[in-house]
C-alpha cells in the first residue's frame, strides 16, 4: 500500500479516471493502528475516489472488522462471533452511504464482504490493487494493437 | 499437594514472560471500564461485561494467581474468551489511561494455551502447511511457479512485455504475496504485476519459501514458526540482493 501511495503521490502511476460512487475507507489493524500507515492509507483513498466519505473514528482510532486476530482463518469456528461483533463495522460502513469500501486487507476484505451479505449493506468491498490496475493510464506502447497483428496475418 | 505436571509446565512458560511489566499491569488496573466502550465485541453484544477488556485478562491472572494449578474447563472457557470474544486488534490498550497493554496480555494467553496444545484447529492445519510447505495454504513448489506462469500469459494479452520476474537478482523490490491469492485469488497477482509494469518497477517474486507473507502462527503465539517464517522472507530477499520487500496491501 505504501508503494501504490507513491507511485500515484509522484506521478509514476497515472489514473484516467476516479471512482465516482461514494467510497469509505477501511484500516486494516495490523496495517494502520500496528503498520503506521493510517496517513498515507487515507491519501491513497482520496486519491481514487471523487466522493470519500471517511467513517467514524477513521484512521488510528478505527474499530477492527471483527476478522482479525486469526478469526478468518479459523473457519466456521468463529464464524458466528465474527457476525455478531462485526455489527459495530457495518453500523459503520452504513452510516457513510457508501457504496464502494477500499479495503487494503485480506483479512478484512473477506469479513466485510461477509458483513455485506449478512446485514445487507449494498456495498461492494475492494482492494485498492483492483481499481489502481483498472484506473490506471496504460502507455500506448504497452497496450497490444490488434489490428497490426490482424494485418500481417 | 504436589503440583501437577500441567501447573509445572504452565509455570515453567510463564516465569520468563511474566515479569515487572506484566505483574505490574495486572496490580495497576483499576477496573475503571475505559476500555469497555472500545470493544466492538462488547459494543455489539448489548454492553455484555464479560466482554470488557480488562476482564478477558481475568484468565491470565487468575493462572498466576492459582500458580498454574487450572482443570480442563478452565481452559476451555480461557480459549473460548480469547479466540472468540477478541480479535487482538489492539484498540483497548490505546484507550487506556494508565497504558496496560491489554491485547499483549490475550496475546501471552494464548501463547500460553498453545505452549499446552491447545490452539483453534484451522490455525494449527496451516501452522502444519508452513512447516511443510511455507505457507498457510500448503501450495508446493511447483503450483506456485504453475501458477506464476499462467498469470503472466494471461495478462501478455492484456499488456504488452508484462513479466512476472522470478528470482531476478538484483531487482529493487521483492514482492511477496498473501497464499490466499495464490488458491483463491490470482487476480490479485496480476493487478500487481501490470501497476508494476506500467510503474517501471525493478521487481522480481522469490519461488522458494518466503514468498507467503502471511504469519498466522503470530495470532497462536507460535513465535517459533512465526520467526522461521520472516526469516524465510529476509533470506530469499539477501539472496536476491533485493533493497526493499512488499507485501501484499
Amino acid at each position: 500500500m505504501e508503494l501504490f501511495h507513491d507511485y500515484l503521490d509522484q506521478g509514476i502511476i497515472k489514473l484516467s479516471k476516479k471512482v465516482t460512487e461514494p467510497t469509505t475507507l477501511q484500516d486494516p489493524c495490523n496495517v494502520v493502528r500496528s503498520g503506521g500507515l493510517a496517513a498515507k492509507n487515507r491519501h491513497v483513498a482520496e486519491m481514487l475516489s471523487e466522493d470519500f466519505r471517511p467513517m467514524d473514528n477513521q484512521g488510528n482510532y478505527n474499530y477492527c472488522c471483527g476478522g482479525g486476530g486469526g478469526a478468518i482463518p479459523m473457519g466456521g469456528e468463529m464464524r458466528k462471533q465474527r457476525m455478531k461483533c462485526g455489527k459495530i463495522k457495518a453500523e459503520q460502513i452504513r452510516a457513510t452511504g457508501a457504496k464502494i469500501v477500499l479495503v487494503p486487507c485480506h483479512n478484512c476484505i473477506d469479513q466485510i464482504r461477509d458483513l455485506n451479505k449478512e446485514y445487507d449493506l449494498g456495498i461492494k468491498a475492494v482492494h485498492f490493487k483492483e481499481i489502481i490496475a483498472h484506473n490506471m493510464i496504460v502507455p500506448e506502447h504497452m497496450i497490444p494493437k490488434e489490428e497490426d497483428e490482424e494485418e500481417k496475418a | 499437594m504436589e503440583p501437577s505436571t500441567r501447573s509445572k509446565a504452565i509455570m515453567e512458560f510463564l516465569k520468563p514472560r511474566v515479569g515487572a511489566r506484566v505483574k505490574s499491569w495486572l496490580e495497576i488496573c483499576t477496573k475503571c471500564g475505559q476500555c469497555a466502550d472500545t470493544c466492538h465485541f462488547y459494543l455489539a453484544a448489548d454492553r455484555d461485561p464479560k466482554m470488557i477488556p480488562a476482564a478477558k485478562v481475568k484468565y491470565l491472572s487468575e493462572i498466576i494467581r492459582r500458580k498454574g494449578e487450572v482443570d480442563d474447563e478452565f481452559i476451555q472457557k480461557a480459549y473460548d474468551c480469547i479466540y472468540h470474544e477478541c480479535n487482538m486488534c489492539r484498540r483497548c490498550t490505546q484507550f487506556c489511561p494508565f497504558g496496560i497493554n491489554i491485547a499483549d496480555m490475550i496475546a501471552l494467553t494464548r501463547a500460553l494455551l498453545f505452549s499446552q496444545g491447545v490452539c483453534p484447529e484451522a490455525l494449527r492445519s496451516a501452522i502444519k502447511n508452513y512447516h511443510e510447505t511455507g505457507n498457510q495454504m500448503g501450495v508446493s513448489e511447483e503450483d506456485w511457479l504453475d501458477t506464476l506462469t499462467w498469470c503472466e500469459e494471461e495478462m501478455e494479452s492484456e499488456i504488452v512485455g508484462l513479466k512476472i520476474p522470478v528470482d531476478k537478482v538484483g531487482a529493487e523490490i521483492m514482492y511477496t504475496i498473501n497464499a490466499r491469492e495464490a488458491k483463491f485469488y490470482p487476480q490479485d497477482i496480476q493487478e500487481v504485476a501490470k501497476i508494476m509494469h506500467v510503474a517501471g518497477a525493478s521487481w522480481t517474486v522469490p519461488s522458494k519459501r518466503g514468498w507467503d507473507d502471511t504469519n498466522l502462527s503470530m495470532f497462536v503465539g507460535d513465535l517459533k514458526t512465526s520467526r522461521t517464517l520472516v526469516e524465510n522472507t529476509f533470506a530469499r530477499a539477501t539472496e536476491l540482493g533485493a533493497k526493499k520487500v512488499a507485501i501484499t496491501e
